[in-house]
């Protein structure tokens, strides 16, 4: 009989969002994908833990590293792998790349500029409050992006005007190689909120239950037309900023601590055996991610690349009018 | 309210053209600083929040990054967004999501994210000195993915106003503060157009006036320069035959290559900064098309690479003016 604790749905989803950046990061090793690409390995439990609040008609905006944020909003990870993996079948005919995937129908969008997923957030939360709707918009950021001008602004204007914003920070402690408490004034990003007439939350982002409730609470907030909430999520990213990032700026110790004391699924595999779910049941569900990601991997491969004969296709809505005309 | 049309000021048929669109298309939300209550520093947003309510017509805080973006985020969500930058010099705060993300989601989604957003600004000298006016329109147009619009003439504001209210890419109108609350009927070219809807499309450049000697390229409240220097040479025997884009993008350069096919002299007047900007395009783009032999002579008259100056003596030694104009007229058309 299947176990109904809803953890673990989140172990599952959890090894699934894994499993897929690894087969990105797969993808990046064997230069399927050229320029940057930046994984969220670590980072699970704080896009698991926000999906089971987001309806298809609610926003997410997110940032560079953005891919579980897509999942977690049910973007297909069929088109989004393939848009990872700059091909025709993407979510944008491969011109968007791993750093801009739009899915409009699902309200998902991202941007590789750090502080800029903020404001397009408070668009999507200005249009529901004008329509009176209770979708909610989320505006991810991190450590770093907190500390851009876009953060002070958006939460100021969501206040004035509350509106059903949530600014989730997923503080994983570094922007790049700058630690968070480097450059961050006390007493840190969620008591910010406060100044703002806004609620402050903060959670364990290595800890998926947690997540989800103190993301359900902020959302039930702004849902119910009481404004602004901030959620700062403490998490660890594993990987360099990007791969390919030598990762010199952490100390081998703290690496190490991370990856054995806050791993995201292991937290949650422990809890589940010690509710006595069977280890032979979590290596299955993890098995079924890895061959569900591993299918979507070798399809995204033999998918076809962007004909060069569109390179200038879809600069404008009515085609032909470019700046080249 | 009830003046003649042609007495009133290019900022009211702005308003009436906004209010128009608006109340055809409830999409259209009009955000900025001071567009609400005060109606717009230069009032071109007037009576608008009284009628539409401040849902639709929102006062903003001092907060151009974000309330450019949230523009992005609307417009993401079904809406037609029409963003004031109360002046063209503050786009440079707001520059980021003006480029990264109004320009590029459409291309970036690959078509599959359109982006119906309008930033308005108002550009231009009008003795305002370094930081309060520039064009603009040069830098904005070196980016893919914006339609560049800058009108002169009172029948044109209304025209491309409406045509950018009604196509699906993002637009950047740059109004020239000289003429946004000037009577219609002052202008050079004074008609405001039909009574009700009117429509110019985006990228079709006007033939301002009609002459056989030297063809004269320019934009916004430069046209009206370049006409009023035109008439002043004609007494002297010189016909200028003036084009007025309208748009830098889309750029119409067959309207301008039929006059060089005519007249093979190309003046450039462009009140935005000459290097890298508007005149050295509209030379090559004429040059590429019609091959430099049929060119007999080219020259721009441009800003200066250079602040501009607060002092009125310093402003007229370097805007191009009507009479630095007509000298330039005279010397091509004295040369061969």
């Amino acid at each position: 009989m299947r176990n109904t604790d809803p953890l673990v749905d989140h172990y599952e989803r959890m090894c699934r969002m894994r499993a897929f950046e690894e087969a990105c990061i797969a993808g990046a090793s064997a230069r399927d994908i050229q320029g940057e690409l930046h994984a969220g390995i670590g980072q699970e439990a704080v896009a698991s833990g926000i999906a089971p609040h987001l309806r298809r008609t609610d926003a997410v905006v997110s940032t560079h590293r953005n891919h579980l944020h897509a999942l977690a909003k049910g973007v297909s990870p069929r088109g989004l792998m393939a848009e990872i993996f700059e091909r025709e079948t993407g979510l944008c005919r491969g011109r968007g790349g791993h750093m801009h995937p739009f899915d409009a129908a699902n309200n998902f969008s991202a941007t590789g500029i750090v502080g800029a997923s903020l404001p397009v957030a408070l668009g999507y939360a200005y249009a529901f409050a004008m329509e009176g709707r209770d979708d909610v918009a989320v505006g991810v950021t991190g450590d770093g992006g907190a500390n851009h001008g876009t953060f002070a602004e958006c939460l100021n204007m969501a206040g004035a005007w509350t509106l059903p914003l949530v600014l989730l920070v997923e503080n994983n402690a570094y922007a790049i190689s700058v630690p968070a408490s480097a450059v961050t004034a006390p007493p840190g990003i969620a008591a910010r909120a406060a100044a703002f007439g806004a609620l402050g939350l903060s959670v364990d982002g290595t800890d998926v239950e947690a997540v989800e409730r103190v993301f359900g609470e902020a959302v039930a907030h702004a849902r119910a037309g009481r404004g602004p909430v901030v959620v700062e999520a403490f998490c660890h990213r594993f990987r360099g900023h990007y791969e390919g990032d030598a990762d010199s700026y952490r100390p081998r110790d703290e690496r190490q601590r991370m990856r054995r004391d806050a791993d995201p699924i292991m937290l949650a595999r422990a809890a589940l055996q010690s509710r006595g779910v069977e280890a032979a049941e979590l290596d299955r569900l993890k098995r079924g991610a890895d061959d569900a990601m591993a299918a979507i991997l070798a399809a995204v491969r033999a998918d076809p690349m962007p004909d060069a004969a569109g390179a200038l296709d879809f600069l404008f809505a009515d085609a032909g009018a470019g700046a080249a005309a | 309210m009830n003046a003649p049309v042609a007495q009133r000021s290019v900022s009211f048929l702005i308003a009436e053209t906004l209010g128009r669109e608006m109340a055809l298309n409830e999409r259209i939300v009009v955000l900025g600083e001071d567009v609400g209550k005060l109606g717009g520093v230069f009032n071109a947003t007037r009576g608008l929040q009284e009628r539409f309510g401040p849902w639709r017509v929102r006062d903003t805080p001092i907060s151009e990054m974000s309330f450019v973006g949230m523009g992005v985020g609307l417009a993401m969500a079904g809406y037609r967004p029409v963003v004031e930058i109360m002046f063209a010099d503050f786009v440079a705060v707001c520059l980021e999501q003006i480029v990264n993300a109004m320009a590029k989601i459409p291309y970036m989604s690959g078509g599959r994210v359109k982006m119906p957003m309008l930033v308005r600004t108002a550009g231009g000298s009008i003795g305002s000195a370094a930081q309060h006016s520039q064009c603009m329109w040069g830098m904005l147009a070196h980016w893919p993915g914006l339609k560049i619009v800058a009108p002169s003439c009172p029948a044109d504001y209304r025209g491309l106003l409406t045509a950018a209210l009604r196509g699906d890419d993002p637009v950047v109108l740059i109004e020239h503060k000289s003429q946004l609350n000037r009577r219609a009927d002052r202008f050079l070219r004074p008609d405001p157009g039909p009574e009700g809807e009117h429509l110019v499309p985006l990228g079709q450049a006007s033939v301002a006036r009609r002459g056989s000697d030297v063809t004269v390229v320019s934009v916004s409240a430069a046209v009206e320069w370049c006409l009023e220097a035109a008439a002043a040479v004609a007494s002297e025997g010189i016909e200028a035959e003036v084009i007025d884009l309208r748009c830098l993008v889309p750029l119409d350069m067959a309207t301008v290559c039929d006059s060089l096919r005519r007249t093979g002299r190309l003046l450039v007047v462009d009140e935005d900064f000459g290097s890298f900007g508007m005149s050295g395009e509209v030379v090559s783009r004429a040059v590429e098309a019609l091959g430099p032999a049929a060119l007999r002579q080219v020259r721009r008259l441009c800003m200066p690479d250079m602040p501009l100056p607060a002092a009125k003596t310093l402003e007229d030694a370097v805007m191009p003016g009507p009479g630095k104009i007509a000298d330039a007229l005279r010397a091509m058309a004295g040369g061969s």
